[in-house]
């Protein structure tokens, strides 16, 4: 398994700049109470993020999540409201988003058709039935118990914060010390390898979409649970985040190589650049240029630092 | 024996009237976008008065975003499959004027609700931007006092009804106001979560910010969702237009004292109304539309005919449980 | 790597597939509504795919090298907003309209300048740019929309030379361009030659830097022909001109057959792809259908189209 740190660092650095300039011009930006704020609103990208990341390891990519975070959004609220225990809430947003991660993690594997084509196609379809099915209402008067997953506190830190850390610490051990979790990083470098060595890249590769769903739905739990209303077109554009967090942590999009802590510094680059914008007083009309410029910033210095060591060593 | 004979006069005559008004007319009824809750609100409407009617083929489509490049799409098919009204909430009253053009010069009747366009027969107005403006600038006075720090959480940084919303409200605060300072502006694009986050940035990055102006039904939840989760409820104001029915929780918790809206069902039942009264009979200055839901009248403006539906409505925890939508 | 032969088989079963889904398109439609099968419809429809059209040539280009652009849209309203800018500084609105659309090539220029020199792969490359020319668009304009342009300006979208709406000519010139050089030139092998393998081509002295470059550049400059033709056909320049087209753009070109990994596929599955979508777009909003259900359609067309092209491929293996 090879693991390039260039881009971890990369965006390290990158973040120890901004600090450094917010440090000169609002050192009000550094407080416990703004990290825990952008800590509980990057929680549920990260938890995403994560299962994009083992979808991108084997080489696809999944962009049909934002309409499967509003399905899992409307079904937990609807289940929540019905009376069910919170328990079983669960189980129904991470069941959903699992299901529809086999919709994919199917037509990729049985019909052999690119990741993006399906997952288009299904963003699609199922951002289209869940309007058709709530002809566009949205949920209200959520539960005490529901609204409690996400704005509840454990031991002085908010929920969310605590999912986001348990998911990606056990995702990281999921990634780096069971076989499937190899098995991914496998069958991303080079399936036909993978196959001989006895591995069946089919499953693994229909499997990481189950497990991207899945996650989804656990993630809308630290998501949908923060908010007053359900909207049911919620998450447009939550495919562009998740993606831009994990390929910016240097997750390779070809597949093959990446890490959770890359994915992590990713998803703080991709949540901490709007607040540290306002903080900085600069006009909301300019934030849009220069969220997109860090991410350039953020992935070039490890881009210059690796392009000039294949030049030189193309010399030797 | 004189109420039978009533009675039967009465049946008689709406008889006769079935038979003139029978003809079916169809209206396609063009939302700024569909999926959010303050147009599935005119929708209701809409459909009251379709009911109510009876001669009314209703279709209510819209894009699944706030484009007007989606609605002139929509519209140029509406032309095409021959529909009798086109009754559009425009999200540009410029770029969509051509397209109109062509519907009323290919015999179809135009009417505008909610966001006015340059080319109409007649608007249903349910409050000028000036009206709007002034209630919002005036309602911050009123909560947070005539000077500090304050911030408007918008739309998108492109939506015109906004745009127009907050030139009028500048122009109220630079005459009646001028110790509000507005401190930013940031944009929502009709996302409850990025409403929620802006806010609660603008809270911490300006911490002397005494009101916040939240000025979409998706961004007045979030912006109050913020504030009560920063525990500054009562401390910060927000002020802002959303649905009662959204709003009640953040009333009753003292975060909110104030919504300010008129009724979008009303809005979309008069305009499913003015629409048949239009096509059968015409409309000119003076006319009145009688509903069930109140009678509205036609008057003469700059560009043909409006309806005003009255001033905007301002929703407090008085009278705030009446209402349902 | 692969053989020739088996290559042209190939995308002759797939462009087969593609032109039964759009025949069964207008069948059906045509029974949905009956003002669908008329002249003045389905040059209505053209249209509306002008624009989008015009991007997904340039796409076709750059997926086809394994590329992406993501940056298409915002490019469109970049552009548009730099047409603006320039005409309301007094400028002739037809200069203005070249300024904004030379802005959109060195936008794709910036985008194939940082790919090939830097290094960083086309998908996170034009992520970033994505925000960056919506930003730029959105900051130059700070949300105002230009709008009086000169009544002649309005011919290139909103004007008819007979029946024949003036986009659609535009649109079927760059097709035709683009076949010609997909097919039929040295820079269109090359770019099936990147697409299958890059290292192979590098190896044997193709100029891929350089073609990539172009093709970006030219992707860009689509984009700003199409981010002019916009602003003519809604006399408004606004910011968030063009928003979501790459997804349009994207649809277009994989349910046209072209391969996602590069090297196979085509300009006249691309076109076969975009009417299909714009057909059935059409159609059913003709038929009073509400856009949820258009959306389900749209996606099932998608999968369907290239699953049915899968499985044929494989039977003729």
């Amino acid at each position: 398994m090879y693991v390039d740190r260039g881009r971890q660092i990369s965006i390290a650095v990158f973040l120890l700049a901004l600090a450094g300039v917010l440090l000169a011009a609002a050192p009000s930006f550094f407080s416990l109470g703004n990290f825990k704020d952008i800590l509980v609103n990057i929680s549920y990208v990260a938890i995403a993020a994560l299962g994009m990341m083992m979808v991108i390891l084997t080489g696809q990519i999944d962009i049909s999540v934002g309409a499967t975070l509003s399905i899992c959004s409307t079904l937990a609220a609807t289940a929540s409201k019905a009376g069910l225990p919170l328990g079983v809430v669960f189980l129904i947003s991470i069941g959903a988003g699992a299901a529809l991660g086999l919709v994919n993690g199917l037509l990729v594997t049985r019909f052999k058709i690119h990741s993006i084509i399906v997952t288009l196609g299904t963003l699609s379809v199922f951002r289209g039935t869940l309007i058709y099915f709530t002809k566009g209402a949205w949920i209200y008067q959520l539960p005490e118990d529901f609204r409690g997953v996400g704005l509840g506190t454990f031991l002085g830190l908010p929920n969310p914060i605590w999912a986001m850390a348990v998911v990606l610490l056990a995702g990281a051990w999921v990634l780096s010390a069971t076989p499937w979790g190899r098995a991914l990083y496998a069958v991303g470098s080079n399936p036909d390898a993978a196959r001989l060595s006895g591995i069946r890249v089919p499953f693994v590769q229909a499997s990481v979409f189950v497990a991207c769903g899945a996650l989804v739905g656990l993630a809308t739990m630290f998501y949908a649970t923060r908010f007053s209303t359900i909207q049911s077109n919620t998450g447009q554009g939550f495919e562009f985040l998740v993606i831009t967090a994990v390929v910016v942590g240097g997750t390779n999009i070809f597949g093959g190589s990446g890490t959770v802590l890359g994915v992590a510094l990713g998803a703080l680059l991709v949540g901490v650049t709007g607040t540290a914008l306002t903080f900085l007083k600069i006009s909301a009309y300019w934030e849009q240029a220069l969220q997109g410029l860090f991410i350039l910033l953020a992935v070039a210095f490890d881009a210059l630092r690796s392009r000039r060591r294949t030049r030189t060593g193309g010399g030797g | 024996m004189q109420h039978v004979r009533l009675w039967i006069a009465v049946g008689a005559v709406a008889l006769l009237g079935m038979a003139f008004a029978q003809k079916q007319i169809t209206i396609a009824m063009i939302p700024k976008l569909v999926g959010i809750d303050y147009f599935n609100a005119t929708e209701q409407g809409a459909k009251e008065a379709a009911a109510e009617l009876g001669n009314i083929r209703l279709i209510y489509q819209g894009p699944t975003e706030g484009r007007v490049d989606k609605q002139i799409e929509l519209i140029e098919n509406f032309i095409t499959a021959k529909v009798d009204v086109i009754s559009v909430a425009s999200n540009d009253p410029v770029a969509i004027a051509p397209v109109l053009d062509k519907a009323r010069k290919a015999g179809i009747k135009v009417v505008t609700w909610d966001a006015d366009a340059n080319v109409r027969d007649v608007f249903c107005n349910q409050a000028t931007f000036a009206g709007i403006g002034k209630a919002l600038a005036d309602e911050m006075a009123k909560q947070v006092g005539k000077e500090g720090e304050v911030a408007i959480v918008t739309s998108s940084l492109t939506a015109p009804n906004q745009n127009a919303w907050i030139a009028e409200m500048k122009k109220v605060l630079a005459k009646d106001y001028p110790g509000l300072k507005v401190v930013d502006t940031k944009p929502s694009e009709e996302d409850q979560q990025l409403a929620f986050r802006v806010t609660q940035d603008l809270l911490k990055a300006y911490p002397n910010l005494k009101g916040v102006w939240a000025l979409s039904s998706v961004a007045f939840p979030g912006a109050a969702e913020a504030v009560q989760q920063a525990g500054k409820a009562g401390k910060v104001a927000v002020v802002g237009l959303s649905t009662p029915k959204q709003m009640k929780p953040f009333m009753k918790a003292g975060v909110i004292k104030s919504v300010v809206l008129w009724n979008p069902i009303d809005l979309g039942y008069l305009s499913v109304y003015a629409a048949k009264q239009l096509v059968e009979k015409g409309l000119k200055d003076g006319d009145k539309i009688v509903t069930k839901r109140g009678t509205f009248t036609v008057q003469k403006d700059d560009k043909s005919l409006q309806i005003l539906l009255g001033p905007p409505f301002i929703f407090t925890p008085e009278n705030i449980d009446k209402f349902n939508f | 790597m692969k053989a020739q032969p088996r290559l042209r088989l190939r995308l002759s079963v797939a462009e087969l597939v593609l032109v039964g889904a759009l025949a069964l398109a207008i069948l059906v439609m045509a029974q949905l509504s009956p003002q669908f099968l008329t002249v003045r419809n389905l040059f209505e429809v053209t249209r509306f795919v002008a624009e989008a059209g015009l991007i997904s040539l340039g796409m076709t280009a750059v997926i086809l090298t394994g590329g992406i652009d993501l940056s298409v849209g915002s490019i469109l309203g970049l552009s548009a907003i730099i047409t603006g800018v320039f005409f309301h500084a007094g400028w002739n609105v037809w200069l203005a309209a070249l300024t904004g659309i030379l802005a959109g090539t060195l936008a794709g220029a910036l985008n194939g300048l940082i790919i090939t020199r830097a290094g960083i792969p086309p998908l996170i490359v034009t992520l970033a740019t994505l925000a960056i020319y919506r930003g730029l668009a959105l900051g130059i304009s700070q949300g105002q929309a230009y709008r009086d342009y000169p009544e002649g300006f309005y011919s290139l979208g909103q004007g008819y030379l007979g029946p024949v709406p003036v986009q659609l000519i535009v649109f079927a010139l760059f097709s035709l361009v683009f076949v010609l050089l997909l097919g039929r030139t040295v820079f269109g092998r090359t770019l099936y030659a990147i697409g299958n393998n890059e290292t192979a081509a590098r190896f044997s002295g193709l100029p891929v830097d350089r073609v990539k470059l172009i093709i970006y550049s030219l992707s860009g400059m689509l984009s700003g022909l199409a981010g002019v033709i916009f602003v003519s056909r809604l006399s408004t320049a606004k910011a968030d001109a063009g928003l979501g087209y790459e997804l349009d753009a994207i649809t277009a070109v994989v349910l046209g057959g072209t391969a996602i990994s590069g090297g196979q596929g085509g300009i006249w599955g691309t076109l076969l792809g975009l009417f299909i979508v714009g057909i059935v777009r059409n159609g059913m909003t003709l038929a009073f259908i509400n856009a949820d259900v258009q959306l389900v359609f749209i996606g099932l067309i998608l999968i369907a189209a290239v699953t049915l092209n899968q499985v044929l491929r494989r039977g003729r293996r």
